[in-house]
């Protein structure tokens, strides 16, 4: 079969960068190691119970007080809409206010070029991930970690605590 | 030979009935490799290969074109795809192996799915010519 002119497809971006590998639901995905502040066990997390918002943000599960920060810790198993998993490791995020339940941390790798998500993919994903890894051939899912909790979310959960602990901001 | 307003298609099978794509849109016919899979919610995308560095989607048009009752998918059919004015190579699974044939597009009729492009007479038989990126787009398999 003839093998016909096409344009040239987009490169994968030449970044290396160092990943943390974690896997949720069976499955492996990928974050960027700078995007994360701590990963810690399961202890001292508290189950989330704010009036009406709970419902609106079902995958929040937990609050963490870390350092007079309140961190809202998002089940991946639920961000990702996979079955229930066995959560054993919390990733606390740099610069958010958000912590991520995830199964297993594997490793740090470092990634040499990320591929777009194909146009093919349509729906949510395109949100959630950054882009594709390969990885000794094994295809790995680059989180977005702003995804995981966006900024209307955070908005909403601030201003419910806020008024849960009669704080007013000017 | 190829008359005058002829055009050449891959005509490809799902079970019993057989489908065309432009040839000029196929690009190769790869042997069965293994889908990778991570979570996502399009529809009839199945995961994604890796040929030759490149990440190509898996989309499984069987689904929409003869239901979920399509035999064993051999084969892979690569084909380039018009997506948000990009060109992107998509693997299609197909039941066994393909054929190059010419013919003349008969226009659609009105009474097809969107994502049938146009007819092609093969003797007694009637191929519909596919439209991928209209297939892909596709929300609910049948």
């Amino acid at each position: 079969m003839k093998s016909l002119k096409q344009k040239r497809p987009q490169p994968p971006q030449p970044a290396r960068e160092d990943m943390i590998v974690f896997a949720v639901g069976g499955f492996k995905f990928a974050i960027a190691a700078g995007a994360v502040k701590e990963i810690r066990g399961m202890e001292d997390l508290h189950a989330f119970t704010l009036g009406g918002i709970s419902g609106q943000i079902a995958k929040l599960k937990y609050t963490l007080e870390r350092g007079g920060t309140t961190y809202f810790v998002v089940d991946a198993a639920r961000h990702f809409q996979l079955p229930a998993s066995h959560a054993s490791r919390v990733m606390v995020l740099r610069n958010a206010p958000t912590g991520v339940l995830v199964d297993s941390t594997d490793r740090i790798m470092e990634i040499s070029s990320l591929h777009a998500l194909p146009r093919a993919f349509t729906h949510e994903e395109r949100g959630w991930y950054r882009g594709l890894a390969v990885v000794n051939g094994t295809v790995v899912p680059v989180v977005n970690h702003n995804a995981f909790l966006n900024r209307a979310e955070l908005e909403i959960l601030r201003s419910g605590l806020e008024r849960v602990r009669g704080v007013v901001t000017v | 030979m190829i008359a005058e307003g002829d055009k050449s298609y891959v005509l490809f099978p799902l079970g019993g009935k057989r489908f065309a794509l432009p040839a000029e849109t196929v690009t190769e016919l790869a042997r069965p490799d293994s889908v990778q899979t991570f979570p996502h919610r399009t529809p009839l995308l199945t995961g994604v290969l890796v040929r030759r560095g490149r990440i190509v989607p898996v989309c499984d048009v069987a689904q929409v074109l003869v239901g979920p009752a399509a035999p064993a998918r051999k084969f892979y059919l690569i084909a380039n795809c018009n997506l948000e004015s990009r060109q992107e190579l998509t693997a299609v699974p197909v039941t066994g192996e393909c054929e190059l044939a010419s013919g003349a597009l008969v226009p659609r009729t009105g009474q097809e799915p969107p994502y049938i492009r146009g007819l092609l007479m093969m003797g007694d038989e009637i191929v519909e010519i596919v439209a991928l990126e209209k297939l892909i787009a596709v929300e609910e398999p049948v």
